[in-house]
């Protein structure tokens, strides 16, 4: 790794309390992880190992009991929540498991829902929107409301979604979880071109080995600790 | 796509319910305005009362007469411009309820003097006023009985004997609306003739009209002191304070309909609220995805609470159309059981205090769904499924 470039992610003596009444749940322990900018890195694990948890942190959802968080070399214990809510907008796309686009809103309008938040005027932000979707292959599906497309097509969606601010990093939990095995490879292709043609830093969760094949390094959490 | 586009998309959600929604809400409204106006008729006779007017009455009781001599005494005092007289006769025209109306003896002369929101043409006032047993009828109730110049009405009374009948020779109306138009009232003199000499030449009460009405007071302090020592003592107060007499005998029954009407404010908050709360409740994976996206909880509150004023309004502007007519209705339905009653006419300010009320109670309903979205972490949210 070059010295001089900054990771995009790097995580020092970070752990997870959760507090359940007077129970501590540690979730977390001491993790340093490192993500190179450009990176595309999957982390594995049984269920309740802290993956979703060790994202948020990573995304600015949470903070950590614990430890140092920088992402593109801030440190995000330093920005106020409203200032990490812009931060994220700004930075992070999102990608989740149940696809979580709104239902009332047709794909077009779900992957404009972002760039609400920039001061791009309607003109721009319409071809944005065009640009994502056709990133996505799904230009002929864009007046289509959730409950119309398949599950596949819906976190195609969510991807241009995720991508169409142009953000850093984008973070994806079980992107395939709930798809079958070919929706899950052209969401996993799109994966790798982002990845490959815009140099996008991922940064995927996974229960599924084939899906982990796609990244460039995998990493195994084990009860809050990273192996 | 912008803000409000997503806020409507989003009311639009579950239209059912949406309807079922403002429905509801609309039918409070309704019942708001239906239960203020009828408090306001109320005191609708306090409220056209006249300011420049006073009543003088019996000091011991409302029941009990007053001289006819004290007519000219009264006249003659400053600051008083008019005075006339009238008598409850209590007539009926039928043994039934549902017949009753108003009926005075009042003096031909004076009366329109003193009573200027009544009115009728001058040659209707002159044939009254040269008939000893003439007698006019309010609008309201020449409609009602179909009566007009020239039949006869004969009467019975429950205060003096014997049969009475009286030839109709006007129809007044009211000048502005708000007057009351279902009265009959006739020549003090068909009445006074026919009394037993005990009876006759007493007068139920004095009207009086004063130049000032900042010196009604004094006016009304001067006739008091001027039949102090007599035995038919004055008690002399302003129209208005007369009526709202009335009005004071039936504060509780008022009181009561005012409660309920803020009950139904109070429903109007749990209907809509509860809506909101079930909207927002089925929303909590949208919403921590818009903020987990950058949505602010600025974002989160002014959905929910565009969300919630918007059924505010729609139920708001819905009641205030619909209840005006509603209220008509049922007053028809009341007048053909009871008789005719002052006119009800809906005051815009119980209209708009219904449409505002509505949309205040909807506002007040969306905080707390609004700040319980809040305080749900945004990672705590996206872990949910709904
Ligand atoms: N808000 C919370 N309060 C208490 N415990 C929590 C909270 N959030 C998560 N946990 C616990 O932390 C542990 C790790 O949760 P996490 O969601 O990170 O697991 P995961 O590895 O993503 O699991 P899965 O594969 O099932 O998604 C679990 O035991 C979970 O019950
Ligand atoms: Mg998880």
């Amino acid at each position: 790794m070059d010295a001089a470039v900054p990771p995009m992610v790097r995580l020092q003596g970070v752990s997870k309390v959760y507090r359940r009444g007077s129970v501590e749940v540690p979730v977390l322990e001491s993790v340093d992880l490192s993500i190179a900018s450009g990176a595309f890195e999957a982390f594995m694990g049984p269920s309740g190992s802290g993956k979703s948890t060790l994202l948020n942190l990573i995304s600015g959802l949470d903070r950590p009991t614990t430890g140092v968080v920088e992402v593109a070399g801030r440190d995000l214990a330093q920005l106020s929540d409203a200032e990490l809510a812009d931060w994220r907008s700004a930075h992070v796309g999102f990608i989740f498991q149940l696809y979580n686009l709104l239902p009332v809103l047709t794909a077009a309008e779900n992957v404009e829902l972002p760039l609400l938040l920039t001061p791009l005027s309607r003109a721009e932000r319409r071809r944005h929107v065009a640009a994502a979707l056709e990133v996505v292959g799904l230009s002929h599906r864009r007046s289509h409301r959730p409950s119309e497309l398949s599950g596949g097509e819906q976190q195609r969606v969510a991807i241009a979604r995720a991508i169409v601010t142009d953000p850093d990093l984008i973070i994806a939990d079980e992107p395939t979880g709930d798809l079958d095995r070919k929706s899950a490879e052209q969401v996993l292709d799109l994966f790798e071109a982002l990845h490959h043609g815009l140099r996008k830093t991922l940064v995927m969760v996974t229960h599924d080995p084939n899906a982990a094949e796609h990244a460039e390094r995998i990493h195994h959490l084990e009860k809050g600790v990273l192996q | 796509m912008n803000y409000a586009r997503l806020a409507w998309r989003d009311l639009r959600r579950n239209p059912l319910r949406l309807s079922l929604t403002v429905v509801a809400g609309a039918v409070g409204v309704m019942a708001f305005i239906f239960l203020r106006t009828v408090v306001d008729i109320f005191y609708s006779g306090a409220a056209v009362a006249q300011v420049d007017r006073l009543i003088v009455r019996n000091k011991v009781a409302l029941t009990q007469p007053l001289p006819l001599s004290y007519f000219p005494r009264i006249a003659a005092l400053p600051g008083v411009t008019a005075i006339t007289h009238q008598s409850w006769f209590g007539g009926t025209i039928s043994e039934s309820q549902r017949d009753f109306f108003a009926s005075l003896a009042i003096d031909p002369a004076s009366f329109l003097k003193v009573y200027s929101e009544y009115t009728l043409p001058p040659e209707q006032l002159s044939a009254f006023q040269a008939d000893p047993c003439g007698a006019l009828i309010g609008r309201k109730l020449a409609q009602r009985y179909g009566w007009k110049e020239g039949d006869r009405v004969t009467m019975k009374s429950q205060i003096y004997p014997g049969e009475w009948t009286f030839n109709i020779r006007g129809i007044y109306d009211g000048t502005r609306p708000g007057v009351d138009t279902t009265a009959l009232v006739f020549g003090y003199r068909c009445l006074n003739e026919r009394l037993p000499e005990n009876w006759k030449d007493q007068v139920g009460l004095y009207s009086v009209r004063v130049d000032d009405p900042a010196r009604s007071a004094q006016v009304a302090a001067a006739i008091d002191g001027m039949f102090a020592n007599s035995p038919y003592a004055t008690l002399t107060e302003s129209e208005r304070a007369f009526q709202l007499g009335f009005v004071a005998m039936s504060s509780a029954i008022l009181t009561a309909v005012k409660l309920v009407s803020n009950v139904i404010l109070a429903i109007i908050l749990l209907v809509i609220g509860n809506t909101i709360a079930m909207g927002v409740r089925e929303r909590t994976r949208d919403i921590a995805t818009l903020r987990a996206m950058g949505f602010r909880p600025f974002h989160v509150v002014m959905f929910v609470l565009v969300e919630s004023a918007a059924i505010g309004v729609a139920a708001g502007v819905l009641g205030m159309f619909a209840a005006p007519p509603l209220l008509k209705g049922f007053m028809r339905v009341v007048e053909s059981q009871f008789g005719p009653m002052a006119e009800t006419v809906t005051r815009p300010q119980t209209l708009a205090l219904a449409a505002l009320a509505a949309v205040g109670m909807s506002l007040l309903a969306a905080v707390g769904p609004a700040v319980r979205s809040l305080r749900l972490p945004v990672a705590e949210g996206l872990r949910k499924v709904t």
